[in-house]
């Protein structure tokens, strides 16, 4: 009993000093704008996020020239995906749980910018679109 | 008149109508003329959509067949199959008779109706229980789910339109038969199934009188009831060999999810799996990647529960072939061929989407098991 419990007490502990598990919550759209702007040595553009967002690209795959064409140029409210299921809103003010999930941003960031780029995203450019996304 | 004539023919003088065809043979009657009617309409003119509607018409005729065999031991004489059904020796003899105008008058069935209503009631039972094999190998209901492999479904479906066949032959025999003996006896016999009363003369053949058992029916008609519609219900409360996996693995429906519904993995054979979850970053016009680690582990489980692993008929009709040019299951032959009815407009609807979103009208598609019953056009 004892042993078990110094053992999870130990766990823990290296769990939080490793940010282990990078589980639902561990983060926020300020803490990764400026985890991204450091590692770009840039300053956060929300209006270069917005025209990066909003713009029509044609680097990636021709079915998503768009960050819109699934989140829609509304961002407060339910886009849809090409198969037909809803995206929750992107705003932060309707949607808190937005943007706490560095894995899950990591991951959508990977692949809907090499959908819509045909390449990732820079840190930069990550910055720029949560500087933008993070203030709807 | 043709009744007085036949009157006189056959030297019979008749005295006033008496009740023959009780309350319930005449309900079985009209009921089993309803139902086979609405099954045949469903079974041989509409399409698959319809086989809710037939099943449900179908079962009822089986059960108003299986509730007159119950009567044909309880009921009163007339409906008594003591008092109609005959030997070969007999009818062979009634049918000589028949031809040498010289047969004695049944007031109740004569013993060619008695063995055609047999004939009819024979087949009804055996076209619902080719229909619920068929049901229970195809498509994993009733109580044959247990015991036949979708394999033998094409064979049962064969068969069971054979003996749809064999009963509209019968039901045109039985017509037949009814209009000659009617113009022979000169007595309207579908009046008197509708008003249950038929003239009786002197010299007509009555079965003998019983009293009807109705306590002991119905007594037997519900346990019976109660057998078969739990036989009926079984596969939803027990399991059944073949069933598409059940327990969905959390990783992959977090992972899969977020972009389309939940594809079951019985829908596709591991080959299939093996390849899509090797091109994630190109996924049908989208990056989907996951990280190796991930991947693998999603992978181990679509392929452990393949199409291989299933016996429904969704695990069996879809093949991808991307040298073919067939790289989604909308584009086998057999979604193209099942959905060809399907407007593009109703795909392209809000509450569609895309072709591949099974779950707006297939509602138990997540589950992999795709039962017509459940499927329905939306938008
Ligand atoms: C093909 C459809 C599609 C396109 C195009 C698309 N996204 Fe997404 N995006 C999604 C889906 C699906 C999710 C995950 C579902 C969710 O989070 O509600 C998502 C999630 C995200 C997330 C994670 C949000 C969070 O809660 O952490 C970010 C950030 C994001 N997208 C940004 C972008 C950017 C930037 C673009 C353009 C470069 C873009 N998306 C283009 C479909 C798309
Ligand atoms: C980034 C979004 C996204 C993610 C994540 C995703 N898919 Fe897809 N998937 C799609 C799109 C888009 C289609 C094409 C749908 C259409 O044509 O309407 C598709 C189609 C499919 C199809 C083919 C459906 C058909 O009609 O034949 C299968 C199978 C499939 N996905 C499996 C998976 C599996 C397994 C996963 C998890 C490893 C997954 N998908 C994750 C976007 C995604
Ligand atoms: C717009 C609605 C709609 C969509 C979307 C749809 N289906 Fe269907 N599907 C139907 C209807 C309706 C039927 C019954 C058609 C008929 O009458 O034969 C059917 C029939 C079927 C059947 C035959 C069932 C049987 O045993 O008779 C299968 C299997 C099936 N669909 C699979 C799929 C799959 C897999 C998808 C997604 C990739 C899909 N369907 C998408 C409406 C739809």
């Amino acid at each position: 009993m004892h042993e078990n419990l110094r053992r999870l007490t130990l766990i823990g502990a290296l769990a939080v000093l490793t940010g282990w598990p990078a589980a639902a919550g561990d983060t926020s759209a300020r803490q990764l704008i400026a985890q991204f702007a450091a590692e770009a040595g840039t300053q956060p553009s929300a209006a270069r996020g917005k025209a990066l967002f909003m713009g029509t690209h044609t680097g990636g795959k021709p079915e998503t020239p768009s960050c819109t064409t699934c989140h829609t140029r509304n961002l407060k409210a339910a886009g849809q995906t090409r198969a037909g299921k809803a995206i929750e809103p992107m705003a932060p003010s309707v949607n808190p749980a937005r943007y706490t999930d560095s894995a899950k941003v990591a991951k959508w960031f990977r692949r809907n910018c090499k959908s819509v780029l045909g390449r990732e995203c820079t840190a930069a450019e990550k910055a720029d679109i949560l500087a933008w996304l993070s203030g709807l | 008149m043709d009744k007085k004539r036949a009157e006189a023919a056959q030297g019979r003088t008749r005295r006033a109508p008496q009740p023959v065809w009780d309350g319930f043979v005449r309900l079985f009657h009209w009921g089993l003329v309803a139902s086979i009617a609405v099954a045949a309409v469903t079974g041989f003119l509409l399409g698959p959509s319809f086989i809710p509607v037939h099943v449900v018409a179908a079962s009822l005729a089986v059960a108003l067949v299986l509730a007159r065999i119950i009567w044909g031991f309880a009921g009163g004489g007339y409906a008594r199959f003591a008092g109609f059904v005959a030997g070969p020796g007999r009818l062979l003899r009634y049918a000589r008779d028949v031809l040498a105008r010289r047969e004695a008058r049944h007031v109740g069935h004569n013993p060619l109706g008695g063995a055609m209503v047999l004939a009819l009631m024979a087949a009804v039972l055996v076209a619902g229980l080719t229909g619920w094999a068929f049901l229970g190998a195809g498509a994993k209901l009733g109580p044959f789910a247990f015991v036949l492999a979708f394999a033998a479904s094409p064979v049962l479906a064969e068969l069971h339109e054979a003996v749809a066949f064999a009963i509209l032959a019968l039901v045109a025999l039985h017509v037949a038969g009814v209009v000659f003996t009617s113009r022979r006896e000169g007595e309207n016999l579908v009046r008197a199934m509708v008003t249950g009363e038929k003239e009786v003369g002197p010299q007509d053949i009555v079965p003998p009188q019983r009293e009807p058992r109705t306590g002991a029916a119905l007594g037997v008609g519900l346990a019976l009831a109660l057998v078969l519609g739990a036989a009926i219900a079984a596969p939803v409360f027990l399991p059944v060999p073949g069933a598409p996996v059940a327990e969905i693995d959390p990783t992959v429906r977090a992972e899969c999810t977020d972009c389309h519904m939940f594809y079951h993995p019985s829908l596709l054979p591991a080959g299939d799996w093996r390849r899509i979850m090797a091109t994630l970053d190109d996924h049908y016009g989208e990056d989907a990647s996951l990280d190796a680690d991930t991947a693998a582990e999603i992978t181990a489980w679509l392929t452990a529960h393949a199409a291989e692993s299933a016996d429904t008929r969704a695990s069996k009709v879809f093949r991808l072939d991307p040298a073919g040019g067939v790289t989604r299951i909308t584009e086998t032959p057999f979604w193209k061929a099942r959905h060809a009815g399907i407007g593009d407009a109703a795909f392209r609807s809000a509450e569609v989407g895309s072709r591949a979103n099974c779950a707006a009208c297939h509602a138990d598609a997540e589950s992999g098991w795709f039962n017509p019953f459940f499927a329905e056009i939306e938008g």
